[in-house]
């Protein structure tokens, strides 16, 4: 398959814009410029783009929200804080291919009617920054951005706001929260960012990944895009595979390949011959995990959803026999507790109860009833947070307690790790 | 209109409303920690999730607005675990150390999880500290976020209500800790409101640790004896000691908030230096005397001096004793000599009750503050009715409208201002003036017959906007809204009545924005609890109670002083009013007082005045009598007695019967309340005014009783508003300061001088003048610096406040370390002043 995300990925010095007018940047732009905007978004709905940033959302759909009147201030605000750990992949764009995502952020504004954008970006990518920074510039200087944009009348600016290393900045409301200024705690929904999200306007948050693939549709057709992949979760998307196969890193691939695929064609298979798959995280530390038998998952949104998992931001984590799966349920409990932005009760209090016990059990002094205890505290917590962030915390534990409930009771019976 | 099934009951409700209001209409509880009705939503407590038919997730109700066909469920196992569970995550960290918590007892978390469990504990894990020791946030607040429960009602109360915004979060998740910046000492307006939002024992008043326990507390209502906002509140004693003051979420136009005067100022009533027997002078000095002894003095003396007699009662006393004052003299003494203010002239006062028209009766502030322009000036708002303040802010923050403050100093509120000029000092009757011109360019035809706009039609516009001291774009502006679409409400404060040439431009805007059709709406803004209720009850040298005019015009407290230097006026009784102190010019008083042959003061400590006195009764405080107090809008509520008068003091009412009793055995009523029924008879505007307050901690927070509303008085010819005129004393170079002058934040004339509490928070004089005028003198905050007039000098500590108009220096009336009233020279006109480094 031909890569549109990564194809600079690499290519060291192709993400300038020489090089990228060279391979044909900026004509997704171009082409833009010659339908009107709600053709645009028409065209994205066509193409049956779906949020990259994990729910999932169809981005023409979450365009076409935006309310038409000329005359209100609108705002896109892309979602560049990639915090979710196993994930890199805007990473990926941003620094290899920052005109990429710049093009496909004007193509998004024109078609909503945005005069400004913002790229939130997390604050440990100084590299992507910088890189982000010296492209817009660029962007500037050849006329892609500022006012009259090609001679369509449409003007925008684009700025990038830096955050502070808050994962919860990652949920959009919060990251309209921490652009403002504020402290970063998600807001209240409905209203939804759609009718009034950055300074009270409407707003459109899309994720890197999703932007990025606007200019191949604006350019080779939504027909050509929903031709990838199933049905209905069509496109490229970039997979971060790390953990225990031989070679880790970025693959793009269309949507609804199998997890043995990407594993074991793709990634040259476990990175020690002598020892097992045990279990894969599909999507983001706050997906459920999948054990062995179930490989043959296609990744992509519904067949994930289906298995009662998520395909999330595309962080696939690999896991070989030798993993204690107690220690693994602990470090990510620990990453929640630790982002949990102490907002709401559940999330707050239960977040770091859940570590607590989990930790309890891990240096072996677990006590009986501590598996139900945490089932139980999943149960509370789970489905009455504000924002997912609670959400994913449990459905990561109970992702580990489904399939390695043995492991856990193995610990706290015999104060001991059963792998190792 | 959305009709809504809550636990299968059919309820139709305004669409828009919350969940939870509507619930709690129909008669289910649903508890809550971080929802409060004043405050913005914020839904993090999750105390109050609920089931919706069709939706997986359980959603909370203080956020979600109903939607028509709805089917809410709030009773459910799913609901009521969640409800558990909420608790049981709150109690995982908290301090549970009730028994020495101030909050022990009466503790919203306390109470949830008695009624909603989880009654066993499953958290066995250490607990997280903030600190190990309670700390000192303010010299009012101490903390333990050790027992939060991150409602964040302390910082949104700080931010959305108050205005001071020196609350906020620090960490992040279960470290999270509502605090100053970095847990800093405050600075801020001190008025505890975060305290009292505090559903735990996390923010707790400083005066009031380790005192008692909730339930050894006996409590009264009553209203806050400061400025004139009329907040309700309940005091609390132990012992025979007034310990705490507290407001109740939902009751009163406060609601749950109070500014530091009322929440913490309630302290001078246990002060060691109240008046508890009567004192009677013998050969110079005043010496403790029995009741009879004093009454006999008076009673000699009184009759000696004939209708050569005069009457001075403080606008803190009740309607009921107000009225028996000016019974007194009017129908016992003979005397029409009578006032209830030592700083207002009384025709300032009359033309300020015509031009607010409060003849007509109660304006509600919520009302006011319904109007789609809102004007205030002649008030610093923010120090002087600070609850005031908290209306105005909340209310604008939540509807679009425009909001004008048209001040010489800067304050808080400009912060919620669609507009903010900046007028010379005493110059409100110049702005409105050049505002009512503006307004008279347009409508010149609508406007020809409005009375007394012959007095501007053919001023300039530049001349006007020159003398107030801003610029014609401004007055324009002001104009524009006022004259545009819908109603007009305006906020007048006590300048008006300090600088009395302001009352005809105030009376002129009213009648010509009335002339074009309007709705406007004014709301007096006064600075003492019952200055409205004084003037109703007639304690005024030129019209009897309601209003209603009188046979023979007496003098006021200037005239009746003018008079005693001449030795026209022979004796003076002067109940809870500190003349001496308040009166502008000092020496002018105190030469008039020692031309009296006899001099009565009542009062509750021995005042400037009362060292003067030839007999000197022991008065009570508010916390020890019975009455009603009617505060500026017009709002008659009932104060309750929780105390008896300490030692042989009397409540006041007693007293002044008791006087009257002298002369004639049958002088009364006899009590409070059938002097009120004799109110209710002959003063028609407390006729049918209803004093039922629902005193119960009502959730529904309808603060607006329009019913205690005094009506319209009907017959207001006889108010005699002529001769008003503002008098400065000339600009010099030598003198370039204009000096104003009213309240403190943290002090009401000098009544709060006896509050240690408040005492702590300002003790010392503070000069304020703006910081422009700092920086070109070369002064800066803080500096030690001297107050020159023409009469007197003082030292006092500068104090900056950027934005505010040149020219002007203010010193409160409150520091008995800097009496302001001995800048003033009777005759003179309002005093310059210089400011030097000390």
């Amino acid at each position: 398959m031909e890569k549109i995300l990564l194809k600079n990925l690499g290519r060291p010095g192709f993400h300038t814009i020489d090089s990228c007018l060279v391979n044909g940047g900026y004509n997704g732009l171009t082409e833009a410029f010659k339908h009107a905007p709600e053709s645009i978004i028409q065209m994205v709905k066509d193409s049956g783009l779906r949020g990259r940033g994990g729910a999932g959302f169809p981005t023409g759909l979450k365009w076409s929200f935006i309310p038409k009147d000329p005359t209100i201030q609108k705002y896109l605000c892309c979602n560049a804080d990639e915090g979710e750990p196993g994930t890199f992949k805007d990473r990926g764009i941003m620094e290899n291919d920052p005109h990429l995502l710049i093009e496909g952020m004007i193509i998004a504004s024109y078609a909503i009617g945005a005069s400004v954008s913002y790229i939130y970006i997390r604050g440990e990518f100084v590299f992507g920054t910088r890189r982000l920074e010296a492209a817009i510039k660029e962007a500037y200087e050849k006329g892609f951005l500022g006012k009259n944009i090609l001679g369509s009348g449409f003007s925008h600016d684009m700025y990038i706001h830096r955050g502070f290393g808050a994962y919860i900045c990652g949920e959009e409301t919060a990251l309209l929260e921490s652009i403002e200024g504020y402290r970063g705690q998600p807001r209240k929904k409905p209203p939804f960012p759609a009718l009034s999200g950055l300074y009270g306007k409407p707003t459109v948050i899309n994720n890197v990944e999703t932007l990025a693939c606007v200019p191949a549709i604006i350019e080779k057709g939504p027909k050509w895009f929903s031709s990838i992949g199933p049905e209905k979760s069509p496109g490229p998307k970039i997979f971060c595979v790390s953990g225990h196969v031989k070679k880790p890193g970025l693959y793009e691939l269309p949507l609804g390949t199998t997890m043995r695929d990407l594993i074991f064609d793709h990634c040259g298979g476990m990175l020690n011959e002598g020892r097992g798959l045990k279990a894969v995280i599909p999507g983001g530390v706050s997906a459920p995990m999948l054990n062995a038998h179930e490989l043959d998952t296609p990744l992509d949104f519904d067949s994930l959803a289906a298995k009662g998992s998520m395909l999330g931001s595309g962080a696939v984590v690999v896991m070989d026999e030798s993993t204690c799966m107690v220690k693994t349920a602990l470090i990510i409990n620990r990453f929640f507790s630790h982002e949990s932005c102490g907002k709401c009760t559940p999330c707050r209090d239960g977040t770091p109860w859940l570590t607590n016990i989990l930790k309890r059990i891990e240096y072996g002094n677990g006590r009986p009833g501590d598996v139900e205890l945490l089932e139980s505290l999943c149960t509370n917590i789970f489905g009455r947070t504000f924002c997912p962030l609670g959400d994913g915390a449990v459905m990561a534990l109970r992702g580990a307690l489904k399939n390695f409930r043995d492991e856990f009771q193995h610990h706290i019976d015999h104060k001991r790790c059963m792998v190792s | 209109m959305s009709t809504v099934k809550i636990n299968g009951k059919e309820v139709t409700v305004k669409d828009g409303t919350l969940i939870l209001d509507a619930a709690r209409d129909a008669g289910f509880e649903i508890p809550t920690f971080c929802y409060q009705a004043d405050l913005m939503g914020v839904g993090s407590c999750r105390m109050c999730l609920v089931e919706i038919e069709g939706q997986k997730k359980l959603q909370p109700s203080c956020i979600t607005p109903v939607l028509h066909g709805m089917s809410i469920h709030t009773e459910t196992p799913t609901v009521m675990s969640a409800r558990a569970s909420m608790l049981e995550f709150l109690l995982a960290n908290h301090a549970l150390d009730c028994p020495v918590c101030d909050k022990g007892g009466e503790c919203e978390l306390q109470d949830m999880v008695y009624k909603y469990g989880p009654h066993k504990g499953r958290h066995a894990e250490p607990k997280f500290k903030f600190q190990e020791k309670d700390y000192v946030l303010s010299p009012v607040i101490i903390k333990n976020s050790n027992r939060c429960v991150q409602c964040m009602k302390c910082v949104r109360v700080c931010g959305e209500v108050v205005g001071a915004n020196v609350l906020g979060a620090l960490g992040r998740g279960d470290h999270q800790e509502e605090t100053s910046f970095l847990r800093s000492f405050l600075d801020c307006d001190q008025d505890g409101n975060c305290i009292e939002v505090c559903p735990v024992g996390c923010f707790m008043r400083l005066p009031y640790r380790y005192k008692t326990r909730p339930w050894d507390l006996k409590g009264k209502d009553t209203v806050c004896p400061y400025c004139a906002t009329g907040c309700r509140m309940v005091i609390e004693e132990r012992d025979g000691i007034v310990i705490r003051a507290k407001a109740q979420l939902g009751v009163g136009l406060n609601s749950e908030t109070l500014c530091a005067r009322g929440r913490f100022g309630f302290d001078f009533i246990n002060s060691p230096e109240r008046l508890t027997k009567p004192l009677v002078k013998r050969f110079g000095t005043l010496e403790p005397a029995s009741w009879e002894e004093a009454l006999g003095v008076i009673k000699d003396n009184f009759i000696a001096a004939g209708k050569n007699i005069g009457g001075i009662a403080s606008a803190r006393l009740t309607d009921e004793e107000l009225y028996l004052f000016q019974k007194l003299f009017r129908s016992m003494l003979g005397s029409p000599n009578i006032d209830s203010s030592a700083r207002w002239a009384p025709e300032a006062v009359e033309g300020f009750i015509k031009a607010t028209g409060m003849d007509e009766g109660g304006a509600s502030a919520f009302d006011c503050m319904e109007s789609d322009t809102v004007l205030i000036t002649g008030t610093h708002l923010s120090d002087e009715n600070p609850v005031t303040d908290y209306i105005v802010r909340r209310i604008s923050a939540g509807r679009a409208m425009n909001l004008v403050i048209a001040s010489p100093r800067a304050m808080k509120l400009d912060s919620s201002a669609s507009q903010i000029v900046r007028h010379n000092a005493a110059a409100e009757g110049h702005l409105l003036d050049a505002v009512t011109l503006s307004v008279y360019g347009g409508n010149v035809d609508k406007l020809r017959d409005v009375p007394g706009i012959n007095r501007i039609k053919d001023a300039r516009q530049d001349d006007l906007a020159g003398k107030a001291g801003c610029s014609a774009d401004d007055i324009k502006a002001i104009a524009r809204k006022l004259t545009g679409e819908g109603s007009v409400g305006l906020f007048a404060g006590t300048e008006f009545l300090r600088y009395p040439g302001s009352i005809p431009g105030l009376a002129l805007l009213k009648n010509a924005l009335k002339a074009l059709g309007k709705k406007v709406t004014i709301i007096p803004v006064l600075d003492r609890a019952n200055q409205r209720g004084a003037w109703e009850m007639g304690v005024h040298p030129g019209f009897g109670p309601g209003y209603s005019p009188v046979k023979e015009r007496g003098m006021g407290c200037a005239d009746m002083l003018e008079a005693a230097s001449s030795g026209e006026l022979q004796a003076l009784y002067v109940v809870q009013s500190d003349i001496v102190a308040m009166h502008p010019d000092e020496n002018f008083v105190r030469g008039a007082l020692s031309g009296l042959k006899f001099l009565v003061v009542q009062d509750c400590f021995m005042s400037e005045t009362a060292r003067l006195a030839n007999v000197v009764l022991p008065a009570s405080s508010f916390a020890e009598k019975d009455g009603i107090l009617t505060n500026q809008e017009g709002r008659a509520q009932i104060i309750r007695k929780l105390l008896p008068p300490p030692v042989k003091a009397k409540r006041d009412i007693d007293i002044i019967r008791a006087v009257g009793e002298t002369f004639d055995r049958s002088f009364g009523p006899k009590n409070p309340v059938l002097v009120l029924d004799e109110i209710r008879k002959e003063v028609g505007m407390y006729g049918e005014v209803s004093l039922a307050f629902n005193n119960k901690r009502n959730v529904d927070n309808k603060l607006d009783l329009k019913e205690a509303l005094v009506k319209p008085a009907g017959l207001a010819e006889g108010l005699n508003a002529s001769g008003l005129e503002t008098k400065l004393e000339p600009k010099t170079d030598e003198h370039p300061f204009l000096l104003a002058t009213g309240n403190h934040l943290f002090h009401s004339g000098r009544l709060s001088r006896k509050s240690p509490t408040l005492i702590g928070l300002l003790k010392n004089a503070i000069v304020e003048i703006s910081a422009e005028d700092a920086s070109a003198l070369g002064l800066m905050n803080g500096d030690k610096v001297r107050i020159k007039g023409r009469y007197y000098e003082a030292y006092a500590t500068l104090h900056t406040r950027s934005g505010s108009k040149g020219g002007v220096a203010f010193i409160a009336e409150n520091y008995d370390d800097v009496p302001v009233n001995r800048f003033f020279r009777r005759g003179e006109g309002v005093p310059r002043v210089s400011i030097t480094k000390a």
